[in-house]
């Protein structure tokens, strides 16, 4: 179970994994250290991460205060195999028109996202893996 | 303090799924692993190597953060933010063969040697099984 070693670029396993409507799950650090996991929606493009999220929850705000995050892939038929992402948060892009939660809703759930409620503000992350570990590098 | 788990938290806490479990790094960073893991008592019990990062971050750091998630609906999920309370050697290894036996059906097939179980105290439950929090 334990991957000791460790790669930089993602390799065709991750990126065959990451290609399917399953969900990332994302540590982030709130105030104070205590860890927080995230199940989200994420799309890999162009050799990066992208998420989307409301602005009131704890995950972004922890993320945008860190700029770093580990986030967790597990193959759906085999719990145990793995990749561990360490990423780097490169930009933080306003979705006022809610274009991408909606092409990742469209991924998840093969419609629209919902209607925003009173006051939501979307936003996508831009995140970059920078070092890959785990049972499937 | 500790929290009690919720009627709801504990009948999601029976189903046979692997937590995934967060610690903190010397660094700052996270790490994250899927392991097997029971609920007794309200208290949440992790076996593993003593050489496991988690373990040697866990004493440094007792906090530790498991998401529970059901790998065929990515809705019911619950985070249980905790900490080690206690640790004991698993000699003979009962404690991962009795693991073994509720994920595999089965005795544990690996060496049952040089293995540690830990008990975690829930202190906050967040997620979608008891409603967003």
């Amino acid at each position: 179970m334990a991957g000791a070693k460790k790669a930089s670029a993602l390799s065709p396993a991750v990126r065959m994994l990451a290609a399917l409507p399953i969900l990332v799950v994302i540590a982030t650090r709130r105030d104070g250290g205590a860890v927080q996991l995230n199940p989200v929606w994420f799309e890999l493009k162009d050799g990066f991460f992208w998420l989307n999220s409301n602005t009131r929850r704890t995950w972004p705000k922890n993320l945008q205060r860190d700029r770093e995050l580990t986030m967790l892939l597990v193959d759906p038929k085999e719990p145990y195999r793995y990749a561990q992402i360490r990423g780097r948060l490169i930009s933080l892009i306003p979705d006022p028109q809610h274009e991408f939660i909606d092409r990742l809703s469209r991924r998840y759930t093969g419609e629209k996202f919902r209607e925003l409620e009173p006051g939501e503000h979307r936003v996508t992350f831009k995140i970059q893996p920078v070092a890959v570990t785990g049972d499937m590098i | 303090m500790a929290v009690e788990l919720s009627p709801k938290m504990q009948a999601f806490t029976e189903e046979v799924f692997p937590a995934i479990i967060g610690t903190n790094r010397k660094n700052g960073s996270v790490e994250m692993v899927p392991v097997w893991f029971e609920q007794q008592d309200g208290s949440f019990w992790i076996n593993g190597g003593t050489n496991r990062g988690w373990f040697k971050h866990l004493q440094r750091d007792p906090r530790i953060t498991l998401l529970l998630i059901d790998p065929k609906n990515m809705w019911r999920w619950a985070q249980v933010e905790g900490r080690m309370v206690n640790w004991a050697e698993d000699p003979g290894g009962d404690h991962i063969n009795h693991l073994s036996h509720r994920y595999m059906g089965r005795d544990y097939q690996n060496p049952r040697t040089g293995r540690i179980k830990v008990q975690i105290e829930p202190l906050r439950v967040t997620g979608a099984i008891d409603g967003w929090r």
